[in-house]
């Protein structure tokens, strides 16, 4: 080591106190460092989405919409509709390339960034206390102060990559440097604000679980603000009570105001400083509200390793089931809303090559089913990660070890998968039917019960895909389980608008979906996807029971 | 028929030589220790007593069940504490047991009820609110109420306090009196010496020795303290013996094999007093592992 040459001619006190400090920042440094390089994957991940969809849709738009009068009849019918205003929020300028990007990507985007800060802050300040990595580096020569605002550093070090990537995006599509950079800015506030609402959750919280738990109800319920907002009328002052709605009437490309931004970066700030307040305060390992450590035993659930299962994911079903369902009969009232809408030609190409005839409830359903495909498939890659936490977690060898057949274990878990996704196939087919019927429209249940059944080749598939990751390549099954939904489906919405040659977007299970109730069932492809889906899950067990156990 | 037999056993990690061409028979109601250092393969042999990773070579069987190939039978006969004690964080330890009793399909109630006591285990309180001294007692408590055939424990006293070692060791005690067999992998000396009959020693992934602990003993160095009424002599060479100054008059031998020409060597001289003592377990292990250091050479 040599530290004890060094003791020998100890400096005088001054010279100590100040190689102290300057240690003190290497390490605040090195933990920064760390903070961010433990976050690069899904940075990364999170700026090429951006990039990509910003390019997207900046190229697309001339392509998409020619004329004018292209332009003018999509104000009229999109613009004003309130089903598509639910996802992308207010327009304020349709007419040009950069008002029309402002609004498809920001709109989506604000909550992938919203996202991207809450996992961000949760991730490096209560997964690592969680874990007891964060007790390790305090016992350290840093401060708590400085090891906190170098994990800050580090997030807002990943905010600038994400900044980076959607700027780069926007230039790539040809929009102008400037207006680029303060539409990145403003689309990616939610990010920051979020990041401080997570920072604030990793406080009160516990752990983890319940970090995130709180601030995903936030995001949920600043989601719903700013819908109510964009959706009814008379509404919009709501929109100055939720980080998406500041995002939106930052008005970039159209109208910029950018005092606007001043908004979220305060609230930023404050969150951050009652974090910084709390973590310096309160007990490391802990958080502000009590963890409920006792109770008598519960002992339903506790038969055998599927019904175990079962209860550890019960918490995450009614989450789906709530959020699927409601979105659904969202989804369901809204839909009557285009019927009196006149369309232009080539308006019906660009809704054609979603195989969407938006004029009828029905067409409506259509479309937004395809985002219920890709909940559900997310559904299930979630089940499946939760399996393979319960591997990582050697949780599994325990259980394992007991007179338990790993087919048995992972068939059980799959059940359940695939059971969670029958149930929120037809939750999502009869909620979207009753919001439709309470507004009069005439669409059938078995109708609206075939579009839920018709959620589920696609999802089962990637079950299947998920499935095999896990069992061929356990440590990285998260991010491929993911990784597939996320880009079948981006390809699926926005390979088309690149020009992308068929066989080229047909790669997308997404593409091979008929949109029930708007179109027919297309059999063949579903077919396909259910036997590959079978393939894949047969030699998932297969493989499975032939290798080693897997920790972290 | 033997509770645990591996032949050959052999398990390779991409480069790395995790165990090697491993032979071992354990018979029923035996009190078996597995000793060796970190890394030296412990686990690794549990994982493939127990099936849970996939032997490179050779096989185990376990009361005559393949491990691997059809392990669910083979863990009817077993009960297992495993190393690290993840359990699930949610659960309480009275959930953790009822759950591990209800998937086995077997527990004495009464005898958990009693271990419960023993160990002070709390049973309301969420394991995630545990130590994991604390997490290790609902492991071990489970694996004993079982009533299994065979306990497999993977140095279960890690991070418990003395009082707790000294409850262990009783619990140990009963299920031997039952006739059950364990099998206990550690790296604690002095709980291995006191409870197990027979013992393995692991380097680098090999069994280097094996036997009862008269057998160990007697094929490892006894260290003779020899004071003389005048200043120490020159022994005369003899083969296996390690000569040491002890003071102006003593000397301290480590004699390696028969003690016959030692005594005899010795019977010449003008011996004052002479002690004889066995090596302790932390000798023959330490042995095995400072292969650079002679005095205990061979």
């Amino acid at each position: 080591m040599g530290a004890s040459a060094a003791d020998l001619v100890r400096p005088p006190a001054p010279e100590r106190a100040r190689r102290a400090r300057a240690d003190g920042s290497a390490a605040a440094l090195a933990i920064g460092r760390r903070a961010f390089a433990d976050g690069r994957v899904r940075t990364l991940s999170f700026a090429l989405l951006f990039a990509f969809i910003a390019y997207v849709n900046v190229s697309g738009y001339e392509h998409s919409f020619p004329t004018v009068q292209d332009r003018l009849s999509f104000v009229r019918s999109f613009g004003n509709d309130a089903s598509v205003r639910l996802f992308y929020g207010q327009p304020y300028d349709l007419l040009h390339v950069g008002g029309y990007v402002a609004w498809r990507v920001g709109g989506t985007g604000a909550l992938f960034a919203a996202a991207w800060g809450l996992l961000a802050a949760v991730r490096a300040l209560r997964t690592e206390e969680d874990a007891g990595r964060w007790e390790l580096l305090l016992t350290g020569i840093v401060r708590r102060r400085d090891g906190y605002l170098a994990v800050l550093g580090a997030i807002g070090a990943g905010w600038l990559v994400l900044w980076l990537g959607l700027w780069i995006g926007c230039l790539g599509g040809g929009l102008a440097a400037g207006g680029s950079a303060y539409f990145a800015l403003a689309a990616l506030t939610p990010a920051l604000v979020f990041a401080g609402i997570g920072a604030l959750a990793s406080q009160l919280a516990p752990s983890r679980r319940v970090a995130l738990e709180l601030g995903m109800a936030a995001l949920a319920a600043l989601f719903v603000l700013r819908v109510v907002a964009d959706t009814s009328s008379g509404a919009g002052w709501l929109r100055w009570l939720t980080p998406l709605g500041w995002a939106e009437s930052a008005r970039a490309f159209a109208d910029p105001r950018p005092a606007v931004l001043l908004l979220p970066l305060a609230v930023t700030a404050a969150l951050l400083w009652a974090a910084g307040r709390i973590a310096l305060r309160r007990d490391v390992g802990g958080g502000l509200l009590r963890s409920h450590d006792r109770r008598p035993p519960r002992t339903a659930l506790l038969g055998s390793p599927t019904a175990q299962a079962l209860r550890g994911e019960r918490g995450s079903l009614i989450g789906w089931l709530a959020g699927v369902g409601s979105f659904a009969f969202v989804i369901g009232v809204i839909s009557t809303t285009f019927q009196t809408v006149r369309l232009s030609e080539s308006i019906r190409r660009e809704l054609a090559r979603f195989g969407a005839n938006i004029l009828t409830p029905s067409g409506i359903l259509g479309f937004y089913f395809l985002f219920f495909i890709l909940a559900i498939s997310l559904f299930a890659c979630a089940q499946v990660a939760a399996a393979r936490r319960e591997e990582a977690g050697q949780q599994l060898e325990t259980l394992l070890a007991l007179p338990v057949g790993r087919r048995r274990w992972l068939a059980g878990r799959l059940a359940i998968a695939l059971g969670g996704a029958v149930v929120l196939a037809l939750l999502a087919a009869l909620l979207a039917w009753a919001g439709a019927r309470s507004q009069g429209a005439h669409v059938s249940l078995p109708d609206m019960l075939g579009a839920g059944a018709n959620c589920l080749p696609a999802a089962v598939l990637f079950l299947g895909f998920s499935a095999l990751a896990f069992a061929a390549w356990p440590r990285a099954t998260t991010g491929i389980a993911y990784g597939l939904v996320s880009v079948a489906f981006v390809w699926q919405l926005f390979g088309s608008a690149l020009g992308a040659p068929t066989w080229l977007l047909g790669a997308s299970p997404f593409h091979h979906v008929g949109l029930v109730p708007a179109q027919d069932f297309k059999a063949l492809p579903a077919a396909i996807m259910l036997a590959l889906a079978a393939a894949a899950l047969a030699a998932a067990l297969a493989l499975f029971a032939r290798r080693d156990l897997t920790g972290e | 028929m033997e509770a645990i037999r591996a032949e050959g056993l052999t398990k390779r990690y991409g480069a790395t030589l995790a165990l090697a061409d491993l032979d071992l028979a354990v018979a029923p109601g035996e009190v078996y220790g597995y000793l060796g250092p970190n890394g030296a393969g412990k686990t690794t042999t549990i994982r493939l007593l127990l099936g849970l990773h996939r032997p490179t070579g050779g096989g185990a069987r376990l009361f005559g069940i393949d491990a691997w190939r059809d392990p669910v039978a083979a863990h009817r006969h077993v009960a297992y504490v495993a190393g690290e004690p993840f359990l699930w964080p949610s659960l309480t330890s009275a959930e953790t047991f009822e759950l591990l009793a209800r998937v086995r399909g077997s527990e004495d109630r009464a005898y958990r009820d009693g271990l419960v006591e023993r160990f002070r285990v709390d049973p309301d309180k969420k394991v995630r609110a545990l130590s994991k001294g604390n997490r290790q007692k609902v492991q071990l408590v489970a694996a004993f109420a079982s009533r299994a055939d065979l306990l497999i424990l993977d140095e279960p006293t890690a991070g418990l306090d003395p009082l707790m070692e000294v409850a262990f060791r009783e619990t140990v005690r009963e299920a031997k009196e039952r006739g059950q067999t364990i099998f206990l992998s550690s790296h604690i000396l002095s709980e291995v010496e006191a409870v197990c009959d027979r013992v393995g020693i692991l380097r680098d992934g090999r069994l280097v020795d094996e036997g009862t602990l008269a057998q160990l003993r007697h094929l490892s160095a006894h260290t003779i303290d020899v004071t003389f009424s005048g200043p120490a002599p020159r022994l005369p060479a003899l083969p296996g013996v390690a000569v040491a100054a002890a003071g102006e008059s003593a000397l301290r031998l480590e004699v390696g094999g028969e003690l016959r020409p030692v005594l005899a060597a010795l019977a010449e001289l003008p011996v004052v007093a002479l002690t004889s003592r066995e090596p302790s377990l932390e000798e023959i292990f330490l042995h095995h592992y400072d292969a650079s250091d002679g005095r205990l050479g061979g």
